[in-house]
């Protein structure tokens, strides 16, 4: 069998952590190509809902990076943020989905090589995890049908 | 390049890219003014840059300080001339010819991408700089450097035509020569900053000599994540990470010796518990860190609290001492500090791993060619000479000064002096054209709505910057399959101009009505490709930029394969969020351009004047009933100008100027609007009758108090005094002071105490001050000064010398025990411990002098906070917007702050603030109408349930429940950072440019093979 190569998705603050990244991709720190990131304004735009339509549309795993505690931009989205995420962990754990598939991050505009060893580990761990089973049961269901158009 | 003698005489000339220069020149680009900014480096930035995280927040820099550089380099006002140094001057204020002589950078500005081929085959040829050692991995200054171009060192340089083929943009430009042009600039801005102490000339340090002994800045460039081992912290001799640190301060600085200087630095006290902060933090009780210092010198805005918290909360071990010597140990690992204390006699040596030496800032010796160039006075330290009360004025008219070569400061100081000199330079300047202008020229927008989205992509290779790492013609291919594209090309440079007409061409013949951008980071080129989007007919939201070059091409670029596949993603996702976007109109107002200043001290009336003199109305409104505030009763300031002459012409002025409207007795007690449109409205005295003011910009001038703490007898004994009581008694009654044997002083009354934790920052000058007086009429008298730190930082110090040179006693007290004070007849017993002899003492004193300080006024500002909606600090003074970067600003837009309503300060370091917010101001009016932008949250009324939960929600309390009863969010006070949409449990509101749509459709792009 090959090696499961999940799909992540980084909802990253604009004023922070896709900085960082920038500044991963400027040092050449190499990460894995699992991660995609998505722009918002702030780690506090990151709606319950967008995190549970990723794993629905059948991403692995999810990460909401903000900025460092007390350096939002935004004063708290950060902290709101990492409540939401805690929040929907738990609602994840009750449909049986591991909560671990999602986490909360932190780190400056200057942290590029914490961006790329966060999306190191937190690839590893999907890895670990295996394939979303949220994903693997609607392949399932999808499997005699043509394949969803989404648009 | 080519000579501008026929320029008309707008320009303002900055001398220096640090961050005072970047500021002065952002701030007079804001008002229309047109900059020629120069700096002898191939980068802008300074100093700051190679820092690696600023006090007290510990941010990181880069992230506080790229946004400005790139918009400085984006900005229409700015001319930039990296490499660039002034060597003539002629004429005079209004009217200067100056002559600037460029180093050749042997590379094509307009061409370079900052690819680092270059420097990744021809390391030898590219330019370091001072800070980054050879180690670095980039030899930009810094990743987000400005220019974001390499400049080659053709002197070093064995194989030229090797280099120049390994370029692959074709930038290098060898027969590059020196240039000189005289261009006519109507006022000098000098801005270029001092050297740090180069400690190598200490050789009881031995810095140079042993590879573990660093400086501060040396250690930043370790800690730091761009520096040369990429955040690891390690010892330089072995690599081996230290357990135990220690900082020794004043390196260079507060000394008699050979190679010392006299004045204190400002800065070294602060950055040395910043970096064993930010060390511990990193490690915690895994690394040991000690500062050995002589007076703790936190003075600044809630510095104080930072300190005690490195104690307390990090436990940073503190000694206060002088140490004699480094010396390494057998090994060389290791180094031995050998210094004595107060409380132990004899010499404690103790080992550290690695030492930072302290240093602080010395004036460059291009700077004393420069000044003579420019014809400006020096003073003792060879630092450019201010004003007095003029702080940013320089003995030449027209030539004004701002940051470290004015004196030593921090950032937001230097950021404030940026400001004030901003302001004054722009006096000089004719009007320049306004931005409303070059808004015409664009043709009108298309409208799109109901259209189907038409979307077509642009892939940049970027030279070989996207294209080296990954397939771009495969790419391509997949993007024409994506839905409602309808055209893909290539774009080669897509930022290049040839690539923006290209686009536009396609946009009109193609009938584009959305376009995908598969370039680098938003961060750097949105705007760019937003701004041609407009040239184009379409409104410049309807863009989305796939970033695959710093977050693709850059990462993977060992795996072609996984470059491409991400690559095609990404644009798939941007493709999907494209088509659910929008035009989005940016929210607009006509701006009203009177000003409103609260507070009629000398920080409120600077402020008005410099506004008025401009041409600004002002409404100067003071709730006492005179003009003047604390400063009126101050007699002399530590120079020994007639400060009560200096306010009594001030209050003059502004009440005979046309533009200013002075209302006393006047009590603010409603307020609505936003910036360029307030109305606020006063009771005024005596009869207490209503009165509404329309204004811009409001300045927040409320000073402070003089605090009386009922302590040490103060107001009980006629023989206790304060600081500000002695100042005038020594002018009204000096013969009676002049029969005085014995004067005490006791400094940090009522400040530094778990009451009034912060420090007070002008009592230390106000003791030396008065003691040089008391000297002065009696030099027999006894005078002694129990203290706790003395803080005369920057020239202060060498009145603090010359105290001591007159024999004034200066004894240390502890917090914990402090003096004690008996009434004597007329005269008092002052009680002490004294550290050094071991023993308790007692002094019998003519007079106690308290240093009593400055206390915030809390209850007004508590009041005006709440009517106002601004932020304070825990101690009741207000918040600016940011410590470092907006010192002045408030987070209310369209608010500033200026004086000992901000934190207690000098008569002087007030008026620099005050004539700061002028040059804010002049920023915020010269436009005449204020783009809100487009990126707010908006809410649908028939969605919202009035649960209250956004109202909670926003950190900005933005969000109301309006009579009809939903939530109404105002476009004009929403800062844009959607946690109300993300928190609205009925997805009432969406945030524009991030609404859900486009989000979901990202996600669903990206996930559409899997589902």
């Amino acid at each position: 069998m090959e090696t499961f190569e999940p799909v992540i998705v980084a909802f990253c603050c604009h004023y922070c952590a896709y900085t960082a990244a920038d500044m991963a991709g400027t040092m050449r720190l190499d990460y894995p190509a699992n991660v995609k990131i998505v722009r918002v304004p702030c780690s506090g735009k990151v709606d319950p809902i967008h995190m549970m339509k990723a794993l629905e549309l059948g991403a692995d795993g999810v990460l909401v990076a903000g900025c460092l505690e007390g350096d939002c931009h935004f004063k708290t989205g950060n902290v709101k943020a990492a409540r939401r995420v805690t929040y929907v962990q738990t609602q994840l754990e009750e449909i049986g989905v591991e909560p671990q598939r999602l986490a909360m991050v932190t780190m400056s505009a200057g942290m590029g090589t914490r961006f790329a060893a966060i999306a190191n580990e937190f690839t590893e761990q999907i890895r670990k995890l295996g394939p979303n089973p949220v994903a693997a049961a609607r392949k399932a269901q999808a499997a005699p049908a043509p394949v969803a158009q989404v648009n | 390049m080519t000579d501008h003698t026929n320029d008309a005489q707008t320009t303002v000339l900055v001398i220096g890219g640090g961050v005072g220069g970047i500021k002065a020149a952002m701030d007079l680009s804001e008002a229309q003014k047109d900059v020629l900014l120069v700096d002898k480096a191939a980068a802008i930035g300074g100093l700051m840059t190679q820092l690696d995280r600023t006090f007290p927040t510990n941010n990181c820099d880069l992230c506080t300080i790229s946004p400005h550089l790139s918009a400085g380099a984006r900005q229409q006002h700015i001319d930039l001339m990296p490499l660039t140094q002034v060597t003539a001057v002629t004429g005079e204020a209004g009217d200067f010819t100056v002559t600037l002589t460029s180093t050749p950078r042997y590379i094509d500005l307009e061409k370079c991408t900052a690819c680092g081929e270059c420097h990744k085959k021809y390391p030898e040829c590219v330019r370091f700089y001072p800070g980054l050692d050879h180690r670095a991995p980039t030899c930009m200054r810094y990743p987000q450097a400005t220019p974001q171009a390499f400049s080659i060192d053709m002197a070093a340089c064995k194989d030229v035509n090797g280099l120049v083929n390994v370029c692959p943009a074709n930038a290098i430009v060898v027969d590059d020569q020196e240039k000189v042009a005289t261009r006519r600039v109507s006022s000098i801005i000098l801005a270029v900053g001092a050297d740090l102490f180069d400690p190598d000339k200490l050789d009881h340090f031995g810095h140079g000599r042993y590879p573990n002994v660093v400086t501060g800045l040396e250690y930043e460039r370790i800690m730091s994540a761009s520096g040369p081992t990429l955040g690891e912290l390690v010892r330089p001799s072995d690599g081996v990470p230290p357990k135990r640190v220690a900082w020794i301060q004043c390196a260079g600085s507060r000394g008699i010796n050979r190679e010392d200087v006299s004045y204190c630095s400002s800065v070294c006290c602060m950055y040395a518990l910043k970096e064993a902060i930010v060390t511990k933090e990193r490690f915690q009780d895994d690394i040991e860190t000690t500062i050995f210092y002589m007076d703790m010198r936190t003075f600044g805005k809630d510095y104080e609290g930072y300190y005690q918290r490195a104690k307390d909360q990090y436990g940073v071990r503190m000694v206060r001492c002088r140490p004699h010597s480094i010396v390494p140990d057998s090994t060389g690992q290791q180094l031995h500090i050998a210094y004595a204390t107060d409380e132990n006699s004899g010499m404690t040596t103790e080992l550290f791993d690695m030492v930072v030496l302290s240093t602080g800032f010395r004036p460059s010796s291009h700077t004393t060619r420069l000044a003579e160039i420019l014809g400006v006075e020096l003073n003792a330290h060879q630092f450019v000479r201010g004003g007095n009360f003029e702080p940013v004025v320089t003995s030449r008219p027209g030539i004004y000064v701002c940051g470290v070569i004015e004196g030593p400061k921090d950032i937001p100081e230097t950021m404030v002096q940026a400001s004030a000199a901003a302001c004054m330079a722009a006096r000089h300047t004719g009007h320049a054209g306004s931005a409303a202008e070059v808004e015409s020229e664009y043709p009108p927008e298309r409208d799109v709505i109901g259209e189907t989205p038409r979307i077509g992509v642009f892939v940049c290779d970027c030279g070989q910057n996207i294209g080296g790492a990954m397939d771009v013609d495969a790419v391509v291919q997949e993007a024409a399959k994506y839905p409602h594209v309808v055209h893909v090309e290539m774009a080669g440079h897509g930022c290049g101009q040839e690539a923006l007409d290209r686009m536009r061409q396609m946009i009109q013949e193609k009938n584009l009505n959305r376009v995908v951008v598969g370039a680098c980071s938003p961060r750097t080129h949105e705007g760019l490709f937003q701004e041609n989007l407009r040239k184009a007919g379409l409104n410049k939201y309807l863009l989305d930029i796939a970033n695959i070059r710093d977050q693709n091409a850059w990462v993977h670029g060992g795996a072609r394969e996984l470059a491409t596949a991400k690559a095609k993603k990404l644009i798939r996702m941007a493709v999907g969020g494209v088509a659910q976007a929008g035009p989005l109109r940016e929210h607009r107002l006509p701006i009203n351009k009177d000003v409103l200043v609260i507070g009629g001290g000398v920080s409120g009336m600077s402020s008005a004047l410099a506004l008025g003199d401009q041409g600004y109305k002002v409404v100067l409104a003071e709730r006492t009933g005179r003009l003047g505030g604390l400063a009126a009763i101050i007699r002399r300031n530590l120079e020994g100008d007639d400060v009560r002459a200096y306010v009594a012409q001030l209050v003059e002025k502004v009440q005979a100027h046309d533009q200013i409207e002075v209302i006393t007795n006047a009590i603010v007690v409603d307020h609505s609007g936003m910036p360029g449109k307030f109305q606020t409205g006063f009771q005024i005295g005596p009869r207490m009758y209503y009165r509404q003011i329309e204004h811009g910009a409001t300045v927040m001038a409320t000073g402070a108090l003089a605090h009386r703490p009922d302590q040490y007898l103060l107001g009980r004994h006629k023989a206790v005094m304060t600081q500000l009581d002695l100042d005038d008694l020594l002018e009204t009654q000096p013969e009676q002071v002049s029969n005085w044997e014995c004067m005490v002083m006791v400094q940090c009354v009522g400040s530094r105490t778990a009451d009034n934790p912060n420090c007070s920052r002008i009592c230390c000058q106000s003791a030396i001050k008065n003691a040089l007086r008391l000297t002065d009429l009696n030099p027999d008298m006894r005078v002694f000064i129990l203290y706790r730190d003395m803080r005369t930082y920057g020239f202060s110090e060498d009145a603090y010398i010359e105290a001591r040179r007159r024999g004034v006693i200066f004894v240390r007290y502890q917090a914990d025990i402090p003096p004690r004070v008996t009434a004597d007849g007329d005269r008092v017993t002052v009680h002490f411990h004294d550290p050094i002899l071991g023993r308790d003492m007692e002094v019998t004193a003519d007079c106690l002098g308290l240093s009593t300080g400055l206390l915030a006024d809390d209850e007004t500002t508590e009041d005006l906070a709440a009517i106002f909606h601004l932020n304070r600090t825990e101690d009741g003074h207000f918040l600016e917007d940011h410590v470092k970067l907006k010192p002045l600003d408030m987070s209310v837009p369209g608010f500033f702050v200026a004086g000992t309503a901000h934190s207690p300060r000098t008569i002087r370091e007030s008026i620099a603030q005050a004539q700061g917010v002028a040059g804010r101001i002049q920023g915020l009016l010269a436009q005449d109408v204020i783009n809100l932008g487009a990126v707010v949250a908006r809410v649908d009324r028939d969605k919202c349930a009035t649960c209250l939960v956004c109202v909670r929600a926003c950190p900005y309390h933005v969000p109301f429940i309006n009579e009809d009863r939903y939530s109404e969010i105002d476009p004009a006070k929403c800062h844009g950072c959607g946690i109300c949409a993300a928190e609205c449990p009925a997805k009432a509101i969406q945030l524009s440019c991030f609404e859900d749509a486009p989000i979901m459709a990202k996600l669903e792009g990206l996930l559409e093979r899997i589902a």
